[in-house]
């Protein structure tokens, strides 16, 4: 008689139907699967340290090739990321190594401000984290620091000078040591997280061959920055895990959790960064309009190099205007809908062909 | 021992200390079963984990250990709203919680998050205990009256509900004896868009695998991830609707006896329906609606200019009219 239970099984048994999902039926496999999943948070000292001293990063440069993130240290991450609104904000990130891997169990946040204009930001916070982890290993956590994070808030994911040589440093001497970069303000913007994690070629290396790097739109002023540096590092793939009894958690969450979902209104926070956008991309039009101009004019024995130069620059502005308005377009779908959904009904109407939301009204008000 | 509390607080609760107690307690349960040698009770699986075989013996685990710590956020008014949690050390020979690193922890925290206090303990089970009310006693110099978090981490899969309660201490009368006993409060679940962002996401991933599967269709097309999340979302507002249908028809037929107090609420939520209706809300949102329409048209100018651009450009390269041979050339 009750639907209840039956649409979210059924909601359930599609999900996982789409991807390819082996169910574990009995409490015993089921219990191994949990075992396999939840293997990762052991912590195996002996291996670690036998781990740092073989150091097989030493020879190869592009060692380390993947990231672990645990789904709490992400949550932490961007959480404090948010937090900072429009300041970049950095903490430090603990975890362990496994092969090729590095993992990334937990973060904390650092009390440092404005990380982009100072290198040795991190000399500040030495007596915090000193402090912090002491604490930490006596409370059970005994993983040791592996990397740090900071925030771009609103211009990309990408390391700029500042970092780089921050990173450089580390490198040298706190291997294994990884950098995350994370916008707190696209990751609202556009609905998924935005987060990279990087690390520096040594000084004077020349990377094999030239990695592609997904596409990102960076605004005018630092633009230069990402330029000049963008070569000195590559970035790593990212990929998250979480325990079981996390996994179990999320999904009655989400019994809760719904409300939010559809109560959330992307285009009501973002608004000034999408105007800063609007903005960015208009001065990037007037600059390629003026390299234009130049190019019709300057001949056109202009090398090819330079015509091709401004096309994909007109390009790129061309997709970086379609990403925004994309992002504009989603979040007026969800205000549409909410509309829909709880203004276009009427007290004591006659039931029209809508969902369901009059259904229950002639019930109450007889 | 918890009935229900009358204090008129508000609690709400942040998915992070779930997920920070949460992992707290795999962490502390997975070094006392280390996973590496055949010791654990895993059967076969398909995964290719270094470590997990065939099991020779199986051992039985050690009994879930129960793990404690703090929970810190802000209270404003009757609103009490818990932001983020961490770990402390439980001593059992006083059966109570290491006080100096308490403060060590608390002033660390103070740095980074200022406006965060103590607002009470957590701990895992699957019920309060009367050794609780001791370590609750403790902390009540910190905070008159901390809250209670109690997590039960074991995994139960017909639970429909979080197995996540929160307790407050009252004075009752009992036997003649003012004592204080644990109380039950209801509470929300609060969050910030990039909280929900990031929970959106990791919820969504399968434990097993890294998630690149499930994740990566979410990459390629951002609008069916969108439009997906918002569809599970109103599936469970219709789903919730319907029982409530279904619950009144019974009502209705005379099967269920009347519960007016209930018959008042759905009539209170009926009337709020249609949310907004001022004229200042259909300007503003016909403004928005204006706003984006405009933001789409100047996007589609940009795509066909450039269009047109790369059209010219490749005009002018087939057919160039500065070339020695003058008029038009086949492009070569």
């Amino acid at each position: 008689m009750d639907p209840y239970p039956s649409s979210s099984q059924i909601a359930q048994k599609t999900w996982e139907l789409e991807n390819d999902i082996v169910s574990v039926d009995t409490p015993a496999t089921s219990s191994s699967a949990d075992a396999a999943s939840d293997a990762i948070f052991y912590y195996d000292d002996v291996a670690q340290a036998k781990f740092q001293q073989e150091k097989p990063w030493a020879n190869d440069p592009h060692y380390f090739r993947r990231v672990k993130i645990s789904a709490l240290a992400l949550l932490k991450m961007v959480v404090h990321a948010r937090s900072g609104g429009t300041i970049e904000v950095m903490g430090l990130m603990q975890g362990k190594t496994d092969g090729d891997a590095i993992i990334v169990m937990d973060a904390f946040a650092l009390p440092v401000e404005g990380t982009e204009t100072r290198v040795n930001a991190q000399a500040d916070a030495y007596e915090y984290m000193v402090d912090y982890s002491q604490t930490n290993k006596q409370a059970g956590r005994l993983e040791n620091v592996v990397g740090w994070y900071h925030s771009h808030p609103g211009y990309g994911c990408w390391l700029s000078g500042i970092d780089v040589s921050t990173q450089m440093l580390n490198q040298q001497f706190q291997e294994p040591f990884l950098a995350v970069v994370i916008d707190p303000t696209r990751t609202v913007s556009a609905g998924k997280v935005e987060i990279g994690a990087f690390r520096t070629y040594p000084e004077g290396y020349k990377p094999p061959d030239d990695p592609v790097s997904e596409y990102q739109t960076i605004p005018l002023n630092k633009i230069e920055d990402f330029g000049v540096h963008c070569k000195q590092y590559y970035s790593l793939d990212i990929t998250y895990f979480k325990s079981s009894l996390d996994s179990h958690l999320l999904d009655l969450l989400w019994n809760k959790y719904w409300v939010n979902t559809l109560s959330s209104s992307p285009l009501l926070g973002n608004g000034d960064y999408v105007a800063g956008q609007i903005s960015d991309l208009a001065e990037k039009l007037e600059q390629a309009e003026n390299q234009l101009a130049h190019s019709r004019f300057g001949s056109l024995i202009a090398p090819p190099q330079r015509k091709k130069e401004e096309e994909s620059q007109l390009a790129k502005i061309t997709r970086d205007s379609a990403k925004i308005t994309v992002e504009q377009v989603h979040g007026l779908m969800s205000q549409v809908i909410k509309d829909i959904l709880f203004n276009s009904v009427r007290q004591s109407s006659r039931s029209r062909a809508e969902p369901s939301e009059p259904e229950p009204e002639p019930m109450v008000e007889s | 021992m918890a009935s229900s509390s009358s204090s008129g607080l508000t609690f709400k609760l942040h998915p992070l200390v779930m997920v920070n107690i949460s992992d707290h307690y795999t962490r502390v349960k997975s070094q006392m079963n280390p996973p590496v040698t055949s010791t654990s009770c895993s059967n076969t699986n398909g995964n290719g984990n270094g470590e997990g075989g065939d099991s020779a013996a199986v051992k039985a685990p050690a009994p879930p250990p129960r793990v404690y710590g703090c929970v810190i956020g802000v209270q404003r008014g009757r609103t009490v709203e818990i932001f983020n949690s961490f770990e402390l050390l439980y001593d059992s020979a006083t059966d109570s919680l290491d006080r100096a690193f308490l403060l060590k922890k608390q002033e660390l925290y103070k740095k980074v998050f200022p406006n965060f206090y103590v607002l009470g303990w957590y701990s895992t089970g699957s019920d309060a205990e009367e050794s609780d009310m001791h370590i609750h006693k403790a902390l009540m110099d910190i905070n008159e009256s901390p809250v209670y978090v109690l997590l039960n981490p074991a995994i139960n899969h017909a639970q429909k509900d979080l197995p996540v309660t929160i307790y407050e201490s009252e004075m009752h009368v009992i036997d003649g004896i003012p004592q204080l006993i644990f109380v039950n409060s209801s509470y929300t679940i609060e969050t910030v868009e990039a909280e929900r962002i990031s929970v959106d996401h990791v919820a969504h991933l399968k434990p097993s695998d890294g998630g690149s599967a499930a994740t990566q269709c979410k990459f390629l097309c951002p609008l069916a991830a969108h439009l997906t999340s918002i569809h599970s979302a109103i599936k469970m507002l219709n789903s919730r609707i319907r029982v409530l249908h279904h619950y009144l028809v019974a009502m209705q037929k005379g099967e269920i006896p009347y519960e007016n107090s209930l018959l008042r609420q759905v009539s209170s939520l009926l009337r709020r329906l249609p949310a907004i209706e001022s004229e200042k809300f259909q300007d503003d949102f016909l403004m928005e609606y204006s706003d984006t329409l405009l933001i789409t048209y100047l996007a589609m100018f940009t795509n066909c200019s450039s269009t047109m651009n790369e059209l010219v450009e490749k005009f002018n390269t087939a057919y160039d009219r500065h070339s020695r041979r003058g008029g038009r050339t086949a492009f070569i």
